[in-house]
C-alpha cells in the first residue's frame, strides 16, 4: 500500500475522512445531550416497531392511571354521602323510637322537627357533585338527582308534594271512618243474628282487609273471609257466647303490616274497650257485637290505618324509576276512590329528577381499570336502601297532629313506630351498607389496578430505555475516542502538509 | 560525428527539455483541477543510420489506468444513485418526526386516544369533550400537513428531474462537441490531450446523472449509450426532454399512456428525428435520475398510500356498521338486507357453502356510483379469497336485482327485491347445490343522532367518507390531505356522548365513547396491501395502532437501507477514487523532483554547447 502524501488530489480524500469523524463527534454529542440514540425512527434499529407500540402502551397506562385517581375520588366522595344518609337515618330511628306525644303549635313533636332537618340534609347529600358532575343521579350526570325538601313535601302551585298525597291517601283509606270496611246493622233488626264485616269494593287497594278471623266464640258461627268483596260473618244463631270468649279479626294494612283486633264477650254493661255485652238473646248479642265492631274498628281506623295509610302513600310516591311512575288516588272524590292511577310530571312533584332506568344503578357509570377490567360504581338515588331512608324520614316528618284530636296520641305512637321499624334493616332487602360494600369493592379493584399500572410503566419504561436510549458511559467514551482520533488526524494532516519537496528547493 | 551534430543534439535535447519543463508546470497548475490527468513527456532518441544524433518530444501521454476509469465511473453512477435515495429518505423520515417527540404522529394519536379514555370516564364534562375534538383535529391536522410534506417532495423530485435534465443536455452538447473538434487532430496533440481531460471531466458528469457505457471509436471519437443499448451522443448529441409538470398532488403518477399521465416523463429525441419516452422502456437504471424516479413514482406515493390507508382505517372504524340479514326460512333459504342505507363504496358481504365439495366461497358485492369504474377487479377489497361484484344503484332495486343476477347467476345464488328497498339473497331451494349460509351489509352512518353508537367523526373535507370507487380510483387516494373532523361535530360537542333524539341520551351515557375508544384501539381491520404494509395473499389485519406501528417500522426499515447502501457505495467509490488519483492524480513531490532533473539536464546541454563552442573558437584560432 502507498503513502501519499498530503498533496493536491489525496487531500480532498483525507479531508472528506476528517468531516466524516467530525460528523460522527456532532452525532456523539447530541446523543449525549438528548439521551436518545437517534432523531429520527432510521436509526432507532430493528426494534423500532417495537418502541412505537410500547410507546402507545404507555400512552393507555397513563389514561388508565387518570381514570383510577378520578374514579377513586369519586367514590370517595359517594362514600362519605352514604355515611351521612346513613347517619341520618339512624338519628331519626333513635328518636321516632322513644318518641313521646309532645307537639308545638305547629302541630309537630320535636323529633318530627328533627326528621324534617335529617330529610333536609338527605335530599342535600344526594344533591352531592364532584365537579359538574351529580353523582346520585344515574347517567344524567348533569341534572340534580333529587328535588328540594319544600318541593318534595309540600309540592308548588301545579304539582302535588308528599303531604297531598298523604292527604288524598288517608281520604280514600278511611272512606266513611270504617276503613273501607262495611259492618251493616244486624237486619232483620230485632231479630237477625248474623253480623257481617266486609270490604266495600272488591280489589280496591284501600282501607283495611280481611286477612282471617278466628274465635272461641260458643255456639257461634264464624264464616270467611270469602267471597268477592271479601267479608266475615259472624252468627249467634246457636246461641249466645259465653262470657270471655273472643273474636280476633286480622286485618291487612296497606302499608303491608297486620293489625289484629280481638273483641271479648262479656257480661257487663257498658262493655269496656274492645268488648261487646252478651245480650239476652243472640239477636241482641248480635246488635252489641256490631256496635262494638264499628266503635273498635272505627278506633283502629283513626290510628293504625291513618298511620299506615301514611306510611303507603309515601311509598307510592317515592317508589318510582322510569317504567313505574308515582302512584296517587284516583280521584277527586277520594273517600270513595277503587284505585290507584300514575302520576304525571305536570300534576305530582317525582322526587327523584336523575336518570331512571330499570336496569342495575352500578352499571350507569363504568371506568375501566385495564385492558379488560372495568369498575361499576354508578349510583342512583332511588336505589332501594336509599330510598326507604328517605321515604321513612320523609313520612315522619311530613304529618301533622291537632291537640283536639283525641286519636292524635295513639296515631303518633302507631306512626313513630312504623316509621322506626320501617328504617330498620330488613332481612332480603337492600341495606346501605350494601351499596357502600360494593363502592369499597370497586375502590380495591381500581386501587389493585393502579398498583399493576405503575409496575407495568417502570417496565416498559426500562424496555424503551433499552431500545431508544443511550449508555452515559458508553457514549462518553465513543466521545473520547473520536475526538482524540480527530485531533490526531488533524495534527498529522498539519504536518504532512508541511512536508513537501518544494519548501526544501 | 563532427561538432555540429553534437551541438544539434545538445539543441535538441534543450528544446525537448524546455517542452518538459512547461508540462511540468502545466501539471502544477493543474494539480487541484477535478478530473486533471497527470500529463508526461514521451522523448523518443533520434537516428541517422545508426547513429543517434538527438532527441525529440514523441507525445504527451495521459498516464491514465483506463480499466480502473471505467469502473470508477460506474461505481459513480451507483454512488450518486445512492447519496440521492438515501437524501429523500432521510427527509421523508423528518416527516414522521422524533420518536417519541411532540411532533410525531404517533404522539398525536396516543393523545386523541388518551383523550377518548377520559371522556369514557367522564362523559358529561364539556372541557374534556372539547379536548377530544381538540386532539381530533390536531391529529387531522397532522396527516394534512404529512400529506402536503411528501406531495412536497415528490414535487422536489419532479425539479430535481427538470434539473438533471439540463445538466445532461449540457454535457452530451460539450461531449459532442469536444467529439468534432478532436476528430481532426492527432493523438500526440498536445490540444488533443486537454480536450480529452474535458471530454472525460463531461462523460462524468454524465455517469453521475444516469448510468452510461462508454464506447471508445476511431478518430478520437466517443460514443455514449445508456446501458439498455440506447445512443445518447456521438458526432452528435440527443435532446432529452423533460415535461415538468410542476406541483404534484397525491392524484398525479405516471402512465404509459400519454392522456393518463399526469407527471413528467423523460423523452429522448435523437439527431435524426426518432423519438423514445425513457421511462416507458425503463432506459434509466441508476444514476441521479434513477433516484428521482423512484423516490417520484415509487418510494413516496407508497409512503402516502400508507397514510391513506392509515386516515380510511380511522374514518372507517367509527362510521361503518356491519348487520346481518335476517333470515328467510326456505326452501329457498337465504337472507333478507336492506340495502336503502347503503352508500358508495359500501358493501354487502355473502358466503356461501357449496354441497358437493363443502367449500366455503364469498362474495362482496360494492355499490358503485360511478359505472365508468366497472368492473370492479377482485383486488378493490383486501381480501384475498372473495369474488367482488360492482353494482350501480342508480336504476333503482330491479336494475340492482338483475345486475346480480347476470353476474352471480353461475354461483346459483338468486336474488330477488321482494319489497321497498330489501334485496333477498337466496340458495337454489330444492336442488340444494349451494347453501347460503351468512348475509350482512356494512353501511356508512351519515349522521350524528343516528340511534346506534357509530357516527361519521372524521369527513372527507365536507362529504362522509365511505371507500367510494371512482374511475379515478378509490375515494382513499389523498384521502389523508383531505380528513378532517365532522363540522357538525365540532360546532356541537354534546354529540359525542348523545346518539339518538328520542328517548334522548342521558348526559353522563358512556356507550358512544366506549364504542369510539375500543374502534380505534382494539377494533381490527382489513388494511389494503396497495400500500406495501401486507401481502396480497395475506393483507395487514390488525387495529389502527398496530398499522401505525408498521408503517413507521417499514419507513424506518426502508431508511435505514438507503443509509447503509449509501455508505457501503460511498466506500467503494472512494478507494476507487484513490486508485484512479495514484496513477492519474498530479503529485507535487514528484513533480518536483521532475523539475530537479530537467533543470540538471537542461543545465547540462548548455554545458555541452559552451564546450563545443569552446573548441569551436579552438580551431578557428589555429
Amino acid at each position: 500500500m502507498s503513502v501519499s502524501g498530503a498533496s493536491s488530489s489525496s487531500t480532498s480524500l483525507n479531508v472528506q475522512s476528517l468531516v466524516d469523524t467530525r460528523l460522527r463527534l456532532d452525532e456523539l454529542q447530541r446523543q449525549l445531550g438528548t439521551g436518545t440514540k437517534s432523531a429520527d425512527y432510521a436509526g432507532v434499529g430493528l426494534d423500532r416497531g417495537l418502541a412505537v407500540g410500547m410507546r402507545q402502551q404507555l400512552s393507555t397506562l397513563a389514561s388508565y392511571t387518570d381514570n383510577v385517581t378520578t374514579v377513586d375520588t369519586r367514590i370517595d366522595l359517594a362514600q362519605t354521602v352514604l355515611t351521612g344518609i346513613s347517619t341520618q337515618a339512624q338519628n331519626v330511628r333513635s328518636a321516632a323510637r322513644l318518641s313521646g306525644f309532645q307537639i308545638d303549635n305547629t302541630g309537630q313533636t320535636q323529633d318530627q322537627k328533627i326528621a324534617k332537618t335529617a330529610l333536609d340534609a338527605m335530599l342535600g347529600l344526594l344533591n352531592s357533585q364532584f365537579g359538574d358532575r351529580y353523582l346520585f343521579a344515574g347517567r344524567a350526570t348533569d341534572q340534580p338527582a333529587v328535588e328540594s325538601t319544600a318541593h318534595v313535601l309540600d309540592g308548588d302551585t301545579t304539582r302535588a308534594g308528599l303531604k297531598q298525597i298523604i292527604a288524598e291517601r288517608n281520604q280514600a283509606d278511611l272512606g266513611s271512618g270504617l276503613g273501607r270496611l262495611l259492618i251493616p246493622p244486624v237486619v232483620p233488626p230485632g231479630t237477625g243474628t248474623a253480623v257481617s264485616v266486609s270490604e266495600d269494593v272488591a280489589g280496591s287497594p284501600f282501607g283495611f282487609k280481611l286477612a282471617g278471623v278466628s274465635s272461641s266464640l260458643t255456639n257461634a258461627t264464624v264464616t270467611g273471609p270469602a267471597g268477592t268483596p271479601p267479608a266475615i260473618g259472624v252468627d249467634f244463631a246457636g246461641g249466645n257466647p259465653n262470657a270471655g270468649d273472643t273474636l280476633k279479626l286480622s286485618f291487612n294494612l296497606p302499608d303491608g303490616s297486620t293489625e289484629d283486633l280481638t273483641l271479648t264477650a262479656t257480661t257487663a254493661t257498658p262493655p269496656g274497650t274492645n268488648e261487646f255485652t252478651i245480650g239476652a238473646s243472640p239477636a241482641a248479642t248480635a246488635a252489641n257485637l256490631q256496635a262494638a265492631l264499628s266503635t273498635a274498628v272505627g278506633k283502629l281506623a283513626r290510628t293504625s290505618l291513618s298511620a299506615a295509610s301514611a306510611m303507603a302513600a309515601a311509598d307510592n310516591f317515592f317508589n318510582m324509576d322510569a317504567a313505574n311512575p308515582p302512584q296517587r288516588v284516583a280521584g277527586p272524590p277520594f273517600a270513595t276512590a277503587t284505585s290507584l292511577t300514575a302520576a304525571t310530571p305536570a300534576n305530582t312533584v317525582f322526587w327523584y329528577t336523575g336518570e331512571a332506568g330499570s336496569d342495575p344503578a352500578r352499571g350507569t357509570a363504568v371506568a375501566r381499570a385495564d385492558q379488560s377490567i372495568t369498575v361499576a360504581y354508578g349510583l342512583r338515588a332511588n336505589e332501594q336502601a336509599i330510598r326507604k331512608s328517605v321515604q321513612q324520614v320523609a313520612v315522619f316528618a311530613a304529618v301533622t297532629f291537632t291537640t283536639t284530636d283525641p286519636d292524635a296520641r295513639d296515631r303518633y305512637a302507631a306512626l313513630s313506630q312504623k316509621t322506626a321499624g320501617g328504617l330498620d334493616p330488613q332481612p332480603g332487602q337492600q341495606k346501605i351498607v350494601d351499596i357502600s360494600a360494593d363502592l369499597a369493592t370497586a375502590h380495591a379493584t381500581l386501587d389493585a389496578a393502579k398498583q399493576r399500572h405503575a409496575q407495568t410503566k417502570a417496565m416498559l419504561e426500562d424496555m424503551l430505555q433499552h431500545v431508544e436510549g443511550i449508555s452515559q458511559e458508553e457514549v462518553a467514551a465513543q466521545l473520547m475516542a473520536v475526538n482524540t482520533r480527530l485531533q490526531a488526524s488533524l495534527q498529522t494532516t498539519a504536518l504532512l502538509s508541511k512536508t513537501t519537496l518544494v519548501n526544501y528547493l | 560525428m563532427s561538432l555540429s551534430q553534437a551541438l544539434n543534439a545538445a539543441v535538441s535535447g534543450m528544446r525537448t527539455t524546455q517542452t518538459g519543463l512547461a508540462l511540468v508546470a502545466g501539471n502544477v497548475a493543474n494539480a487541484d483541477t477535478p478530473g486533471y490527468v497527470r500529463k508526461t513527456l514521451d522523448q523518443v532518441a533520434v537516428a541517422a543510420g545508426e547513429v543517434g544524433i538527438g532527441v525529440r518530444a514523441a507525445g504527451i501521454d495521459r498516464q491514465l489506468d483506463i480499466y480502473v476509469q471505467r469502473q470508477l465511473q460506474v461505481e459513480t453512477t451507483g454512488g450518486s444513485y445512492a447519496d440521492l435515495r438515501a437524501d429523500f429518505y432521510q427527509r421523508l423520515q423528518q416527516i414522521y418526526g422524533q420518536p417519541g417527540g411532540d411532533n410525531a404522529l404517533e404522539t398525536i394519536f396516543n393523545n386523541f386516544t388518551s383523550a377518548v379514555q377520559s371522556l369514557t370516564t367522564s362523559p358529561d364534562s364539556n372541557a374534556i369533550r372539547n379536548s377530544v375534538l381538540g386532539a381530533a383535529q390536531v391529529l387531522t391536522q397532522q396527516l394534512n400537513g404529512m400529506t402536503v410534506d411528501i406531495q412536497g417532495l415528490r414535487t422536489d423530485c419532479e425539479n430535481g428531474l427538470g434539473n438533471a435534465v439540463d445538466e445532461a443536455n449540457q454535457a452530451l452538447q460539450r461531449i459532442a462537441d469536444i467529439n468534432q473538434q478532436l476528430g481532426p487532430l492527432t493523438s500526440q496533440d498536445g490540444t488533443a490531450a486537454v480536450l480529452r481531460d474535458q471530454r472525460d471531466n463531461y462523460i462524468n458528469q454524465l455517469a453521475e446523472l444516469m448510468d452510461v457505457r462508454v464506447v471508445a471509436g476511431d478518430n478520437n471519437q466517443v460514443s455514449v449509450f445508456t446501458t439498455s443499448g440506447v445512443q445518447l451522443v456521438g458526432l452528435r448529441a440527443s435532446q432529452l426532454r423533460f415535461d415538468d409538470r410542476g406541483v404534484l398532488s397525491p392524484q398525479s403518477a405516471w402512465s404509459a399512456d400519454p392522456t393518463q399521465r399526469s407527471t413528467g416523463t423523460i423523452t429522448l429525441l435523437s439527431p435524426n428525428g426518432g423519438k423514445v419516452d425513457l421511462l416507458a422502456s425503463k432506459a434509466i437504471r441508476s444514476g441521479k435520475i434513477a433516484a428521482y424516479l423512484e423516490m417520484r413514482d415509487q418510494v413516496l406515493p407508497q409512503a402516502q398510500a400508507q397514510l391513506d390507508e392509515l386516515a380510511a382505517g380511522m374514518a372507517s372504524v367509527l362510521s361503518d356498521r356491519t348487520q346481518a340479514g335476517t333470515p328467510v326460512v326456505g326452501p329457498p333459504a337465504g337472507f333478507n338486507l336492506d340495502v336503502g342505507g347503503l352508500k358508495a363504496g359500501n358493501k354487502i358481504e355473502l358466503t356461501y357453502t357449496d354441497s358437493t365439495t363443502g367449500a366455503q366461497h364469498q362474495v362482496t358485492i360494492v355499490r358503485v356510483d360511478d359505472p365508468t369504474a366497472l368492473p370492479l377487479a377482485d383486488s378493490a377489497t383486501p381480501n384475498p379469497a372473495d369474488k367482488v361484484i360492482g353494482v350501480d344503484f342508480s336504476g333503482g332495486m330491479a336494475s340492482v336485482v338483475s345486475q346480480l343476477n347476470t353476474a352471480l347467476g353461475s354461483t346459483l345464488m338468486q336474488f330477488s327485491n321482494p319489497s321497498g328497498t330489501i334485496l333477498q339473497v337466496t340458495d337454489d331451494g330444492g336442488t340444494n347445490k349451494i347453501d347460503v349460509t351468512a348475509a350482512s351489509t356494512t353501511a356508512t352512518a351519515s349522521t350524528l343522532t343516528g340511534g346506534s353508537a357509530e357516527l361519521p367523526f372524521f369527513t372527507d373535507a365536507n362529504t362522509p367518507y365511505t371507500g367510494a370507487i371512482t374511475s379515478i380510483g378509490p375515494q382513499s387516494k389523498g384521502f389523508a390531505g383531505r380528513i378532517s373532523v365532522n363540522a357538525a361535530l365540532a360546532a356541537d360537542p354534546t354529540r359525542l356522548v348523545v346518539y339518538q333524539t328520542s328517548p334522548l341520551t342521558p348526559a353522563g351515557d358512556a356507550t358512544r365513547p366506549n364504542f369510539l375508544y375500543d374502534q380505534l384501539t382494539k377494533a381490527t381491520r382489513d388494511f389494503s396491501p396497495q400500500a406495501g404494509i401486507g401481502t396480497v395473499a395475506s393483507p395487514f389485519s390488525g387495529s389502527i395502532g398496530a398499522y401505525l406501528s408498521g408503517m413507521v417500522s417499514q419507513q424506518g426499515e426502508a431508511a435505514s437501507g438507503a443509509d447503509s447502501l449509501k455508505q457501503g457505495q460511498d466506500l467503494v467509490v472512494n478507494s476507487l477514487r484513490q486508485r484512479f488519483n495514484e496513477a492519474a492524480g498530479v503529485n507535487i513531490d514528484s513533480e518536483m523532483a521532475t523539475l530537479l532533473k530537467l533543470q540538471t539536464a537542461y543545465g547540462a546541454n548548455a554545458r555541452v554547447m559552451t564546450t563545443v563552442r569552446d573548441v569551436i573558437n579552438l580551431l578557428l584560432q589555429m
